[in-house]
This record gives structure tokens, sequence and C-alpha cells, in this order.
């Protein structure tokens, strides 16, 4: 173990996950400082949450080694538990328990519980504490859960794809529960979701995977510096394939109707600028990409490499 | 003149580096007057939705700066004077801003001429009412 790990909230070193001769995760490695918001993205099947449930306790790798706060959540599952907030995809409880109910239960499994919290949540929330949760709408059981992972006082809040299902009013009030929670107690997160406007704007660092492998691991500053979209015109057609292209280095290159369009992952001024300068090439242009016009370009059906 | 700090999450200028610029904006052009109260990190991350450790970031940075001041137990207000920079200083700090907006000027494809053009206009704008010309 380094002596880093006292800072990490969590730690995955080289973990595969497989389902008999299906790999979910292979070698996946990466790690969450105490106090950072984490994004682990994917597409559906990209192996987030078989990672999760090695995280959770619930599934031991066949490789590699997981650590939440240094300790194996295998073999400590109850007690690190203890010290997380969980909201899963689907959460899940006895349908004829009122929201009030499951509340109750939940402040005996935590050494400390935040009951008026987890009260103030629901009213804030609109999430009736009388009715049977198999009653709730998808939403509302989304935000019990928020409501139930925080009372906790979690030191690591782990929130599977939370605002699945969730309109844009509950969605607006999750994120600034978020936020809430981030400015009050500076909680660690691992997030996983679909949304990622809401992610741009939460996520310090983001992984994100694919086909079980992680292809990116870096703050997301660093991530939207390096990529761009570069689009330009050319007098002849032998730009493709030259030398200038090649020091471009493009991901992807698309013909469209007012020229080319490549998105480069290593971008650099001095690159771009010798590259624009370069016979055959006119009107050549960076722009920015946002995180999912980045995700698209790694995960999308004719994605490459990082 | 935009009097209303906006941030774009999808842009590739980091966040924290919007609400700095953002917040510079907002003080050089008089929309937030010489000793005004900011909003807390925490009012506005949660008005921006954006993670409060990016709101404290731009702060911290705008408070080394001299731009904000930090009065304990009352909150962050603009600074009452113009930050006292040596000319070392400010020559850096001219040279950083320059350059970014130099590469700016030059991914688009802009000419010298336009992207001065373009300088001279914003500063006319802004200094005509920060009351400096």
């Amino acid at each position: 173990m380094s002596s880093h790990d006292g800072q990490k909230a969590l730690c995955l070193d080289h973990v595969t996950v497989r389902y008999g001769k299906a790999t979910a995760a292979e070698a996946v490695s990466f790690s969450v400082p105490r106090g950072s918001v984490y994004a682990l993205l994917g597409r559906n099947g990209a192996g987030k949450s078989s990672l999760i449930r090695c995280l959770l306790g619930q599934r031991k790798p066949q490789e590699g080694e997981v650590t939440i706060f240094g300790e194996d959540p295998w073999s400590n599952r109850a007690r690190l538990m203890a010290r997380l907030g969980v909201v899963p995809e689907e959460p899940d409880a006895p349908p004829d328990m009122t929201a009030r109910q499951i509340a109750a239960f939940c402040s005996r499994l935590y050494p400390s519980w935040d009951g008026n919290g987890v009260e103030t949540r629901l009213r804030r929330f609109a999430v009736p504490g009388d009715v049977p949760f198999g009653r709730l709408s998808k939403g509302q059981k989304g935000q019990l859960a928020l409501a139930l992972a925080l009372g906790g006082l979690p030191e690591l809040l782990v929130l599977d794809d939370p605002t699945l299902g969730l309109d844009v009013v509950a969605r607006k009030a999750l994120f600034e529960e978020l936020v809430e929670e981030l400015a009050e107690r500076g909680t660690t997160v691992l997030l996983t979701s679909h949304d990622l406007g809401g992610v741009e704007a939460m996520a310090d660092r983001v992984g994100i995977l694919k086909e079980g492998r992680l292809l990116v691991d870096e703050p997301l500053d660093d991530l939207k510096a390096r990529f761009r979209r570069v689009s330009f015109g050319q007098s002849d057609a032998t730009v493709h394939g030259s030398e200038t292209m090649k020091a471009l280095d493009p991901l992807a290159l698309k013909q469209a109707a007012w020229g080319t369009e490549a998105v480069v992952s290593g971008f650099s001024e001095e690159a771009f600028a010798r590259f624009a300068a370069a016979p055959g090439v006119s009107d050549a242009e960076a722009s920015p990409l946002s995180l999912e016009e980045i995700f698209i370009a790694l995960c999308g059906e004719e994605g490459g490499r990082p | 003149m935009k009097r209303r700090l906006t941030v774009d999450p999808a842009d590739a200028v980091p966040i924290w580096r919007q609400i700095e610029e953002g917040l510079r904006r907002l003080v050089a052009s008089g929309a937030l007057a010489r000793g005004a109260p900011v909003p807390s990190v925490r009012e506005l991350a949660k008005d921006l939705r954006i993670n409060p450790a990016t709101v404290a970031k731009a702060y911290q940075r705008l408070t080394e700066a001299g731009v904000l001041a930090v009065r304990r137990g009352e909150g962050t207000f603009v600074a009452a004077e113009a930050p006292a920079l040596t000319s070392g200083e400010r020559r850096r700090t001219l040279r950083e801003g320059a350059e970014r907006y130099a590469s700016l000027a030059l991914t688009l494809g802009a000419a010298k001429q336009e992207a001065l053009g373009a300088v001279t206009t914003a500063w006319e704008d802004l200094g005509e009412k920060g009351g400096r010309s």
C-alpha cells in the first residue's frame, strides 16, 4: 500500500470482474481522493454496475484489489457500509412500508443519524411520509433513497445514476441537494450518470469505461482542455493521410458539406497553428467539445481510442 | 454588457476560470461596486448548480489577486481599492491574459487587426461604465 492511501476514499487496483466467460471489467484502476467528486461514465453494459457491486462489497472481483478507506469491502462490508451513503440505480424497499417507517428502520443501522435532515429533505422533495413505498413514483423513490443516504452522515456517497427517471424539476432539486451536502460536509462522491450536463457541472474527475476497460481517468478540466473539434476546408484531397494531418493526430474524421471535421484528443495550440498554416488547408477553426461530445467521440459507434 | 454572472459548464474554459473572469468583468464594469458583498460560496454554487469547490477555487484566486477581500464572520466583498500590484506582477498578469486571448483569436482564425479591434471595443465598453477610459 502506498502512503497516499490515507487521502483516498476508495481505490481500485487492476480490478477484473468476470461472469462465466464474459468479462465485465478488465484491469480497471482508479482512485477517488477524499473530498472530490468522481464521475464514472460509460454506456449501458460498459461495466459500471459490476465495479459498483465490488465497491459495495456485494461481489468479489476475480482479480485485483478494491479498498474503501484502506479496507477491503468484501471482508469488512458491514463496518464500511455504515460510513457510506448509497443511492442505487433501482431503489428498493418493502412495498408496504412508508417513507417514515423506512427512515425509522434505517436510523437504527447507522451509528449517527440525522433524523431532522431526513425529514427536511423529504419535505423539500415533497415526498409524502405516509404513503407506502410501492405507491411512490420512480422519482420519489430516488429522492427518498437520497434523503436516507444523506441521513447516515456518510463519508462517501455513491450515486448510481441518480437522475434516471427524474424530471427537470426533480433533477434540479437533486443537484441542489448535492451542492448543499458538498458545501456543508465536503463529502466524497462517486457518481455514475447519463446526465452528462449535470456531471460536467459537478465532477472534478472523470473515468470513462468502454467495454470493461477504463479509457479515461483524469481531471475534467484536463480532459476538456485536450479535446477540440477542428474544422477546415481543403483545396486538394492530399491533406488526408498527409504528414500535416498526422501531426494533428485526429481521433475521427468526418466529411461535412462545408468541409472536414476532425476530433482531436491531444490538442495543442502549436500543432494547430502549424496545421492551419499548412498548404492545402484553409479556414481551420478549433472549437471546444462538451463532455457529452467527448463521450460520444470516445464511446459512440465509430468511437476511437482515448 | 452582462450584469449577471453566468457559466457554461460545457465550455472548454474551466468553470473556476469562467467565474474568476466573470467576476473580474463585473468589477471592472462597475456592475459590482467596490466594497459590495458577493454571494457566499454556497449561495453561488447553488445558484449556478456547480461544485462548491469550484466556486471556492475562483474566490481564493480572486482573494489572492486582491480583487476580493474576506472579512471574518461577515463574508466576502469586492476589495475597496483596486488591487495593489507591483509593475512586474501587473505586467505578468496582463501577459497571461493576453496570451489566452491571442490563442483564442488564433484558433478562431481571426486577423490581428480584428482581434485588436475587439480589445479596443471591450475596453471602451468597460471603461465607460467603470468610470475610466
